[in-house]
């Protein structure tokens, strides 16, 4: 068959891509080997938020008395968290199948196999498309580490299967995944130890940030071990070495979540001539065009970024430069959350990184125990709000929060980035009170 | 007492200077003696000096504004002295199109006005709005074009002084020009222009797509002026006004090494193979006196004495000092005089007169490492000299047998309205027998 434009891949990217296309008027085919939605929908974002949201319930009944409410008897029934998680992610499935129906995108289940000159093949069967997207997604990696086969050793896939709660879970790897399964687990009563290997947790965020969420866990009940190495895993047991040297911890649960590789083996990319970066990821341009003609990619893939909704994005970045709209990829607008309690919402560059770039900048910060709704609602929650400013012109430059759902406040501040708003332009805007998204606004008093 | 600074007579053939750059602000003191600006004339900059002293009370002039000699440029007294009636009449800048021809004509540019005219100045110096009103108003070419177009002009966010709306605002509406972010904005206020297409939301313009008028995507520019642009003109005017012609040839460095050899053995002044080379051209050019002359198209003028121009790379770019009555110079004379003029060109204190009223010009690339090269006329000139760099060449000796020996390539350019292939040739070989044979003596046999 021959396509006007075909997708590898149905994830946050792949179907977005096969909509958006097939809405402009485009034949579209959409291949996927596993399950509709990828990894965000079947092993990564909707079902571990929906077992954080199980947690954080429990947590929220049984720490109830503050504000009164007085609860007896509460436990926690995992295997009915995962039925839920479980309803949640047919229910979502359904919705792309439905979604990819109405637009009359051919949705095919299989492997495909990139060949020269725009076809590709799948089980056997060779499609030809005029432009092909290449959104294969990632993969946990997983380091090297003796024992590291063992039974109960699980990557953020197999963890998420586990309908028992173990009696101790060591999380080898302290980035954005391992601190939400720590957050899950600690929340209802499990012993959580993380090991991270550098010297402060997701290292990536703001120092400060990092930081306040270490103390945050910490203060729901996660130990961390900075700057341990793992050295082996053994049926009962995980070894590490930190500065005082060799170290052992018990454990009948070990996550390994050390990062993730793009999928790029067995697509036939080698043959192809794709030009893959040395990390790994397919290299493309900021349309998300690769150096083959015709072929495009994005998401985890090309090894930007590693967030669902950043592989959206790309996705219709490149739908638009192949129906005629031209746009491009801004990724120092893209915001990234870390789903804990409290939760991590940034956006835009850190002082660090707009230092870096010799930009001369300010900034504030204030906490977030200043906000009468948040205080109100996270009487145990620390956090704060911080702002980077460009010195002259006060252009908004970032800004990076801690505490509470921040994340479902993190969009204006993009918007404002997006439109590079001023400080001078963000004080007549109207913040809702008592919202604690209103620490946007306050926090540029704090700025010097 | 005011008292007027005016523009010196820099040399007898100058007309007008270009004032390059400003050194003082109105309201500072100076002393006599200080430096006020920077002039330059079609051949070389000068510092233009203060003949008194007080305080600055009024600069007539805009940089890059070409200032007729003896016209006022600046007034230094005691503040609160009057001094209007040292303001120059509009009419004497009426003969070049300058930046401040258009500005007014029925005054002298006051500074301020000419000020807001200029992008940068705008915002560093804000003019203060007698009505005192919100909006700064609609130029009334934006108020025709807007009626043209359908559009509002007091819809509009202005980009002139003070948030005027001008005549590009409304083009920019009009020719669906990219919205621009609130950064942007303000620097399209300072005079800076966004793309057709900005790399923000949907096109938007950001702050870092907003360019200085003129700019190219990865390039600085820059605009051309002082020497740059006089060297520009005369080159092409070179180039589309005479039949250049270049004749290549070599000559044997031998003898010249070994008088230069003798030279130092005996204990006399160092004498450089150019200034042998200048010496040999000179006698040269006495044997052959037509190519000691200015073609005029109607007209020869064949100089009496050798007028020679000596090439210099300077910091303000390419200069032509002038050994004047070069052929009544000792060799060692010579070399003196050249040294002095070169120096004088790269310290920027050459005199505009010692710049004009050469009769044959010499260059050399030679020490910069280029073989050979074709040297442009300087216009009237009929001749220009160019000399290349040392190449190491086999002779056949007068037994037939093969010797190394150091050879300098000399190519002349001669304008062949003026002179033709035969002569010139002669003149070459006049030129190489002196340098081969007799180098540093003077020509014996005026005619073989």
């Amino acid at each position: 068959m021959k396509y006007d434009f075909a997708v590898i891949g149905a994830g946050p990217a792949g179907y977005i891509a096969a909509k958006k296309a097939a809405s402009a008027g485009k034949k579209v085919l959409l291949v996927e080997k596993k399950k509709l939605g990828g990894v965000c929908l079947n092993e990564g974002c909707v079902p571990s938020k929906t077992l954080l949201q199980a947690a954080k319930t429990y947590r929220h009944a049984k720490h109830g008395s503050i504000f009164g409410v007085e609860v007896e008897g509460v436990r926690f029934d995992f295997p009915k968290a995962h039925q839920h998680k479980n309803n949640v992610m047919n229910k979502m499935r359904d919705g792309i199948a439905g979604l990819m129906k109405k637009y009359k995108v051919e949705v095919v289940e299989g492997e495909a196999k990139l060949l020269p000159n725009s076809q590709i093949e799948i089980d056997g069967e060779t499609h030809e498309a005029t432009d092909i997207l290449l959104c294969t997604g990632s993969s946990p990696a997983i380091p090297p580490i003796p024992g590291v086969d063992l039974e109960h050793v699980v990557d953020s896939t197999g963890i998420l299967n586990r309908e028992s709660l173990p009696d101790h879970l060591v999380v080898v790897g302290g980035g954005v995944i391992g601190c939400e399964f720590a957050c899950m687990y600690a929340s209802v009563g499990v012993k959580v130890t993380v090991l991270e290997a550098m010297s402060e947790i997701c290292p990536n965020l703001d120092p400060e940030v990092s930081e306040s969420l270490r103390e945050g866990l910490t203060k729901k009940g996660v130990t961390f071990t900075l700057g341990a190495k793992v050295e082996s895993i053994s049926a009962d047991k995980v070894t590490y070495a930190d500065e005082s040297g060799s170290k052992e911890i018990e454990s009948d649960l070990v996550l390994v979540a050390t990062g993730r590789r793009p999928n790029t083996n067995d697509l036939g990319l080698e043959e192809l001539g794709l030009d893959i970066e040395p990390r790994g990821g397919v290299r493309v341009d900021t349309r998300g065009a690769t150096n083959i003609p015709g072929l495009w990619a994005a998401g985890d893939v090309t090894g930007r970024a590693w967030l669902a909704h950043a592989a959206s994005r790309m996705a219709e970045v490149v739908v638009n430069n192949i129906t005629g709209r031209k746009d491009h990829m801004r990724y120092d607008t893209m915001p990234a959350v870390v789903y804990t309690s409290p939760e991590v919402a940034v956006v835009g560059l850190t002082k660090e990184e707009a230092e870096e770039r010799g930009i001369k900048v300010k900034v504030g910060r204030i906490p977030m125990a200043i906000n009468a709704r948040y205080i109100a609602e996270n009487p145990d929650e620390t956090g704060f709000c911080k702002v980077v400013l460009e010195a002259d012109s006060r252009k908004l430059l970032g800004v990076h929060m801690v505490g509470g759902a921040c994340s479902e406040m993190i969009f204006g501040a993009t918007a404002m980035l997006e439109t590079e708003l001023r400080e001078e332009e963000i004080e007549e805007i109207v913040f809702p009170h008592p919202t604690t998204s209103e620490i946007i606004k306050d926090v540029f008093m704090a700025v010097r | 007492m005011a008292e007027p600074i005016i523009m010196p007579r820099q040399g007898q053939s100058v007309e007008s200077c270009i004032l390059t750059e400003w050194k003082v602000n109105v309201g500072d003191q100076v002393a006599e003696g200080d430096i006020l600006a920077v002039i330059e004339t079609d051949k070389a900059s000068f510092d233009l000096e203060s003949t008194t002293s007080g305080s600055v009370l009024a600069l007539f002039w805009e940089p890059d504004d070409d200032v007729p000699v003896l016209a006022n440029v600046a007034v230094i007294g005691n503040e609160g002295d009057d001094f209007e009636e040292f303001r120059p009449d509009s009419d004497s800048t009426a003969s070049e199109p300058t930046p401040t021809a258009d500005a007014s004509n029925t005054a002298p540019v006051p500074q301020t006005e000419a000020q807001q005219s200029t992008s940068v100045a705008a915002s560093s110096v804000p003019v203060s709005v007698s009505s005192g009103g919100i909006s700064a108003g609609v130029s009334p070419r934006a108020r025709k074009l807007a009626f043209r177009h359908g559009i509002d002009p007091e819809t509009l966010e202005g980009s002139g002084p003070n948030g005027r709306v001008i005549e590009r605002d409304v083009e920019a509406v009009a020719s669906g020009r990219p919205r621009l972010s609130a950064s942007a904005v303000t620097q399209a206020r300072n005079g800076m222009e966004p793309p057709l297409r900005g790399k923000g939301l949907a096109g938007m313009a950001l702050s870092s797509d907003m360019k200085e008028p003129g700019a190219i995507e990865g390039a600085k520019v820059e605009p051309v002026k002082g020497i740059r642009k006089l060297v520009a003109e005369r080159m092409i005017q070179s180039l589309q006004t005479s039949a250049q012609l270049t004749l290549n040839a070599h000559f044997e460095l031998t003898a010249v090494q070994a008088y230069r050899k003798a030279r130092v053995e005996a204990g006399k002044s160092k004498i450089s193979i150019n200034d042998l080379i200048a010496y040999a051209q000179i006698q040269a050019l006495g044997a052959h006196p037509e190519m000691n002359a200015h073609f005029l198209g109607n007209r020869f003028a064949v100089f009496e004495k050798v007028h020679l121009g000596i090439a210099v790379d300077s910091p303000r770019g390419l200069m032509v000092p002038v050994v004047k009555d070069a052929s009544d110079l000792s060799l060692e004379a010579l070399s003196a005089e050249i040294k002095k003029l070169a120096i004088a060109c790269r310290e920027g204190t050459i005199q505009p007169d010692d710049l004009s009223g050469g009769s044959c010009t010499l260059t050399n690339l030679g020490m910069l490492g280029v073989s050979t090269f074709t040297p442009v006329l300087n216009i009237p000139e009929v001749a220009i000299l160019g000399v290349g760099g040392i190449e190491l060449k086999p002779k056949r000796l007068e037994s037939g047998e093969i010797e190394y020996a150091d050879f300098l390539p000399l190519s002349l350019t001669i304008d062949h309205q003026a002179v033709d292939g035969a002569p010139a040739a002669l003149f070459l070989q006049t030129l190489i027998s002196q340098l081969e044979e007799n180098p540093g003596q003077p020509l014996t046999t005026s005619n073989e």
